[in-house]
């Protein structure tokens, strides 16, 4: 396991943090205490950065969505009425950034016209499977599936599948209406199981 | 919301079959149970979902561990504020000094006593009373988590008694109560972790940080 003597300068307190459950250590970085705080940070982290990474099309971005994820919650723990529920509050943040990030971004570059392809076709790389011509697994051809579904249609996938979030959180989040929210993800999952049983 | 590709030949459609799948309502589960174009319809969205289950697990070991450099990184970049709470008035020596510590200060010491007690963590902990007025009667509370197999009972004494002891040295505080609950039970270390029952040499691992 990872040594992380640079974070508290005690390894033992830093290691004794990793088995306190969520509630205690929202409680603690409610109270200002920055180890607790890095303790959830690292638990949740990567679920967080493999959600900004499919909200997103991004790692580049899917790392600044982490880091102000965590900037925001840091201001914001007062507010957290049940600390046992951070995972989901955290998950939360990061899709509302996810979404502001493509927001800035598009206008930015003034792209509406072309929202699929600025996520997903701007930095073709090598290191991206979705790319790769070749795809070798039902994984691979599912990532492949999702990148061609409309932008709407993936955020509320990706939601509820990798974060287990209701219709209304993801409604919230989305700010659209929790009809909306039921119907993009029904077309989502219709189009990607007909794509996936023609891959079989 | 029917399209024709989504409706099965049943008249229901896959949209309906989606929503049964996330909320378990459906305007006819009786029809449901018994059409084989539902069950098929239902098996094929089980399917994705349990492949959207392995897309997370595959997106997950690329994302890498909360331990690796990404994530220390994105740490070292925050530049956390510090929450120093109320200013709690000192004694000063000399007349013209005004010295004051933080609450923010104080928690971090009950933190400090109550993870140093052997299988307890501290959560949250709170300073009630007026703080900032010298010798106000103060009440503290702490939560804590005690791992499994520690007596709770002494656990929460013991705590009592350090918090007691090490506030009237190291601070000012007239404290009047301390309550301590005690909110978690914790999952015993696997065996290869630290914090072992049988009397080891005192912290085995904070000597690594010599390479």
């Amino acid at each position: 396991m990872g040594k992380a003597e640079n974070v508290t300068g005690s390894p033992a307190a830093q290691h004794q943090l990793d088995l306190v459950p969520d509630a205690l250590l929202a409680g603690r970085a409610a109270d200002g205490d920055t180890a607790a705080f890095e303790a959830l940070a690292r638990r949740h982290g990567p679920l967080m950065r493999a959600t900004a990474r499919r909200l997103t099309g991004s790692q580049a971005d899917a790392d600044d969505v982490v880091q102000e994820t965590l900037v925001q919650a840091w201001k914001q723990l007062d507010n957290l009425r049940d600390p046992a529920a951070v995972k989901g509050w955290l998950l939360r943040i990061v899709g509302s950034r996810s979404i502001d990030h493509l927001r800035r971004r598009r206008n930015h570059a003034g792209l509406d016209a072309v929202e699929n392809q600025v996520e997903h076709d701007a930095k073709p790389q090598a290191a991206d499977p979705e790319h790769s011509a070749v795809i070798t697994s039902r994984v691979e051809a599912l990532k492949a599936a999702l990148a061609k579904l409309p932008e709407e249609q993936r955020r509320c996938w990706v939601l509820k599948e990798f974060n287990d979030q209701s219709y209304e959180e993801i409604a919230l989040t989305l700010n659209i209406s929790q009809a909306s929210v039921r119907g993009r993800l029904a077309r989502a999952r219709i189009t990607l199981a007909r794509m996936m049983e023609e891959w079989r | 919301m029917n399209t024709p590709e989504d409706s099965l030949d049943c008249g229901h459609s896959l949209a309906e079959l989606s929503t049964y799948l996330d909320t378990g309502e459906i305007a006819d589960p009786a029809h449901l149970h018994s059409c084989p174009e539902c069950q098929a319809g239902l098996a094929s969205l089980r399917r994705l979902s349990q492949l959207g289950s392995e897309l997370l697990t595959s997106d997950l070991a690329d994302a890498g561990s909360g331990h690796d450099d990404w994530m220390q990184s994105i740490l070292d970049n925050l530049r956390l504020e510090l929450r120093p709470g109320r200013s709690i008035p000192l004694q000063a020596g000399n007349p013209k000094d005004t010295l004051w510590e933080t609450e923010g200060s104080i928690s971090a010491l009950i933190r400090s006593v109550a993870d140093a007690l052997p299988g307890t963590a501290a959560g949250k902990c709170r300073l009630h009373g007026d703080v900032t007025t010298p010798g106000a009667g103060i009440t503290v509370d702490v939560e804590i988590a005690v791992v499994y197999g520690h007596p709770l009972d002494e656990r929460a004494e013991e705590l009592r008694r350090e918090l007691a002891q090490t506030l009237a040295f190291q601070t000012e505080l007239n404290i009047e109560t301390i309550n301590i609950t005690v909110r978690d039970v914790l999952e015993p270390p696997s065996a290869a972790d630290q914090v072992p029952s049988p009397p080891t040499s005192p912290a085995p691992t904070t000597r690594e940080d010599q390479p």
